[in-house]
């Protein structure tokens, strides 16, 4: 119900007083697509990096979580090739963990934090999982060179948020490429993150 | 999302009339809710089930006046145009099945199942893998009256099984491919299994005594069931290379499983259950006499007249029959008087009866003790070979039986499942009459020869199997009953899915446990009783005559002239057991019977079809909400001043003066109007997650 009396005092809050890291806006016109982004954590792999994300609100929010999704590449166990997330905050219980307490910056706060913190059991992207697991420094590795890849701006600004469509997509082709061959994986891995 | 994509068509250029939209949002949104608090607890309330609130901000608050007027106005007339007009017929005030057809996949159905309340009635087939289903619901809103049977085949037969079955409406879609390998398999398993002996075709002789009452009772019954029954598969070509002499009986297994509430004296609603399932061997080679298919026609239960009428409703004649040679021959001859009506009650043989009795009289505990002592009688002693048709009298009126007849060594295919659950809903004061009936009653004559007694009870739900051996025919009875109040804890009164879901749940436990069950028996009485068991056998059909020769001609004075479809059926089951067992000699030991040859993972199907729910229904896990009677039993209160808290967390806003909020067992407090919206779909607090449903619970049961 209360989305968009609700989304209006959520944004005020973000822009106010934004989380540590993160930053939030509204696209131009429309409340209920918002763009973040999370600035990677010091000591992880995603150091100096700026992750861009898209913020669906659904119409039924607070009472249906906010669709989340990465835009930028990211390496990462439980975030895929497509920018989805497997967070359980971003999920209606049983299986997820939404409630309409939480908020956008509260699920964008622990969205940050699994970046730090990897979640390898609960794996969306399989095999990038059994390396995290199993292959640690050959993973961080990995994450690090495709933050240096995708997230780190030559002209660092909000502005240039906009014009990552291009970029991004073409880093994503490439992305898929590299993991076409472990695609069945990643669809097994899928269901056990959904 | 959907909103905002409709929002941004036109709004992406003009930024400045977007903007407008959303302020002039905002301002309806902040009159939404000067609205709701202005209301008296019984105005939101009345405004809130009926759907009338909607979306804050899309709605004046104009134009929630004027609902709230409409809706206070008219209740009546609301309720008038809800309520069929309740006749005897359940299903038939409620719309056609066909309405809702839906030939989706069968992913999708407990999704459906969970919308069938509210749907009325529906039918929709789909398959999945290799089973396929076809599930048909039925609602009468007057009585709450819920029914909803499920034929799911496995592996076999689709095609023809859809055609018959189906012809009229269902879509073709239901894969023929899958049915010749199925068929095949079946084909070449068979000979083998049945070959020698002479077993008993007929499912379920038992039929018969159980329906005066029956019928007396409760007409809604009934005629709900036809439907049901079309399940099954004829098998036109599945075993042509059966040897003549040989006579391969499948043994049709018949399982039924009742599930029933038992009705307590309180005066709460009550719903009562009862599930059969019914798994049937394609139509057994042998077995059938000759009846050309019969006319497949109104086999569509509903539509149709009751069900009494032996005439052929269910459709699906079993080609079969018509192709044992044997048969046709014996049939003419037969000096039956049922015979005539045998061909028009062929069809059904195996399965129908059940559902057609599915409500009995009150049933009572003992059920299944006192059915088995009960000694029936026989038919026919006409019949050469000894063939009995067991009679049930029960007049105690059992719960639920489940008959399955099975040749006693062949291996059971069941290549359809049947599931029937019918929920009624009994109210306290009207119904009363229904309440008794709400039991099913089943008969069926059994000659307590082998009986096997199981119980169990867990988790709240009794479990009786019993399994009982007689001529051959092996009746496995297993009831499942649910105390009310699990029931109405469960939600059930409230129409609600998941309650269904859960008592699936249980409901298909118990029939993986029936399975096992089976076989095991099987097992056991294999070992038990050797490589003699062809004699046995024999003797067993033998011996009901033998042993109560005087029974047998009572039993032919108590049927009444074929009045009923049941009726039809019984003597169809004779026909079929007549002539199955003719053929064995008199004296029962004359043939040997090759070792049995256990039920290989064909009898599995119950478990698979427990695992088809068990996924489904994982899939499905969907948030499960309080019922507007728990949510409105959660306290109120006005907003003041004073208070502490003084933020809705749904809404982040502060309350404001004269809000009303709602304090869940935690002590979280909420707007109403956000709470209840969460609380419609889900169970727990959204702030600290604990769970509202338990302490809710507590309050509303005892």
């Amino acid at each position: 119900m209360q989305k968009a009396s609700r989304l209006k005092r959520e944004l005020q809050m973000l822009s106010t007083e934004p989380p540590p890291g993160i930053t939030c806006w509204q696209t131009e016109e429309r409340v209920d697509d918002l763009r973040a982004q999370i600035v990677g954590g010091t000591g992880t792999p995603y150091e100096g990096g700026l992750f861009l994300l898209e913020i669906k609100v659904p119409e039924r929010y607070p009472f249906e979580p906010p669709k989340m999704r990465f835009l930028t590449p990211v390496y990462h166990p439980n975030i895929d090739n497509s920018g989805r997330i497997c967070h359980d905050a971003l999920k209606l219980p049983p299986k997820g963990a939404w409630k309409p307490s939480l908020n956008i910056s509260t699920v964008l706060t622990s969205i940050q934090l699994l970046m730090a913190e990897p979640n390898p059991d609960d794996p969306l992207m399989a095999d990038i999982s059994s390396e995290f697991k199993y292959n640690k420094p050959l993973f961080t590795e990995k994450a690090r060179k495709w933050t240096q890849e995708h997230a780190v701006q030559k002209n660092m600004g909000v502005v240039e948020a906009n014009k990552e469509n291009t970029p991004d997509q073409k880093a994503s082709s490439r992305k898929r490429e590299a993991f076409g061959t472990q695609q069945e994986a990643e669809e097994s891995a899928k269901k056990t993150c959904v | 999302m959907e909103g905002s994509d409709s929002l941004e068509q036109n709004g992406s250029d003009q930024p400045e009339s977007q903007r407008r939209r959303q302020l002039d949002r905002l301002d309806r949104e902040e009159a939404f809710y000067q609205f709701v608090n202005n209301l008296s607890d019984e105005d939101y309330r009345l405004m809130r089930d009926n759907n009338l609130l909607g979306t804050p901000g899309e709605v004046t608050e104009d134009e929630l006046f004027s609902r709230l007027q409409q809706i206070k106005d008219g209740p009546e007339q609301q309720n008038n145009s809800t309520s069929a007009p309740s006749t005897e017929s359940g299903e038939d005030p409620v719309e056609p099945p066909e309405n809702s057809e839906d030939p989706a996949n069968g992913d999708s159905l407990l999704d459906w199942l969970n919308t069938v309340r509210r749907t009325g009635n529906t039918t929709r087939t789909g398959h999945r893998g290799n089973q396929s289903w076809r599930a048909v619901s039925q609602t009468n809103p007057n009585s709450g009256d819920f029914r909803f049977s499920l034929e799911i085949s496995v592996n076999r037969n689709l095609a023809e099984q859809q055609a018959a079955a189906e012809g009229e409406q269902e879509s073709p879609q239901e894969s023929p491919q899958e049915s010749p390998e199925g068929q095949e398999v079946v084909a070449s398993a068979e000979p083998q299994v049945a070959s020698a002996e002479p077993q008993v075709a007929s499912a379920e002789p038992q039929v018969a005594s159980a329906e005066p009452q029956v019928a007396s009772a409760e007409p809604e019954v009934e005629n709900a069931e036809p439907e049901v029954e079309n399940a099954e598969p004829e098998l036109e070509n599945a075993e042509p290379q059966v040897p003549m002499e040989t006579e391969v009986v499948e043994e049709p297994v018949v399982e039924e499983l009742a599930v029933t509430v038992e009705p307590e004296p309180e005066p709460e609603l009550e719903e009562v259950v009862s599930q059969e399932i019914l798994a049937e061997p394609p139509s057994s080679p042998a077995a059938l006499p000759v009846q050309p298919p019969l006319s497949p026609s109104p086999r569509r239960g509903q539509r149709r007249a009751r069900s009494r009428s032996p005439e052929p409703r269910r459709t699906r004649a079993r080609t079969a029959r018509s192709r044992s040679p044997l048969n046709l021959d014996q049939l003419d001859g037969l000096p039956n008087p049922r015979h005539a009506h045998s061909s028009q009650g062929l069809n059904s043989a195996t399965f129908a009866p059940p559902v057609s009795q599915v409500e009995g009289s009150s049933r009572t505990r003992q059920h299944v003790l006192s059915r088995q002592s009960i000694a029936d009688s026989d038919v026919q002693p006409s019949r050469a070979s000894a063939e009995t048709v067991p009679e049930a009298q029960n007049v105690g009126s059992q719960e639920g039986e489940a008959a399955g007849g099975e040749g006693a060594a062949a291996g059971r295919r069941p290549p359809t499942i049947m599931l029937d659950l019918q929920v009624r809903r009994v109210r306290p004061g009207e119904y009363r009459q229904r309440d008794s009936i709400a039991s099913r009653t089943r008969s069926r004559s059994q000659n307590s020869n082998n009986t096997f007694l199981y119980e169990s009870e867990r988790g709240g739900f009794r479990r009786t199997f019993s399994r009982s051996e007689r001529a051959g025919v092996r009746t496995y009875v297993s009831t499942i009953r649910i105390p009310i109040r699990r029931i109405s804890d469960a939600g059930l009164g409230e129409a609600t899915s998941m309650a269904l879901q859960s008592m699936i749940r249980q409901i298909m436990t118990g029939f993986g446990e029936l399975g096992y069950l089976m076989d095991s028996d099987s097992d056991s009485s294999d070992s038990n009783r050797g490589a003699n068991t062809p004699a046995d056998l024999a003797e067993a059909l033998n011996n009901p005559d033998a042993a109560t020769p005087a029974a047998a001609p009572v039993a032919d004075v108590d049927e009444p002239p074929l009045a009923t479809g049941v009726r039809a059926r019984t003597a169809e089951a004779d026909v079929d057991e007549g002539l199955a067992t003719a053929p064995p000699p008199p004296g029962g030991r004359a043939r040997p019977r090759p070792p049995i040859s256990l039920e290989e993972p064909s009898s599995l199907p119950f478990l698979r079809l427990a695992h088809f729910f068990l996924l489904n229904d994982d899939d499905e896990d969907q948030p499960q909400g309080l019922t507007k009677e728990q949510i409105d039993n959660l306290s109120m209160r006005n907003f003041g001043e004073t208070d502490a808290l003084k933020t809705c967390s749904v809404c982040i806003t502060e309350y404001a003066e004269g809000n009303k909020l709602r304090k869940l067992p935690c002590s979280h407090e909420y707007h109403v109007h956000c709470i209840d919206r969460w609380l419609s779909e889900n169970s727990t607090c959204p702030i600290c997650r604990r769970a509202v449903l338990i302490s809710a619970n507590r309050e509303s049961v005892v």
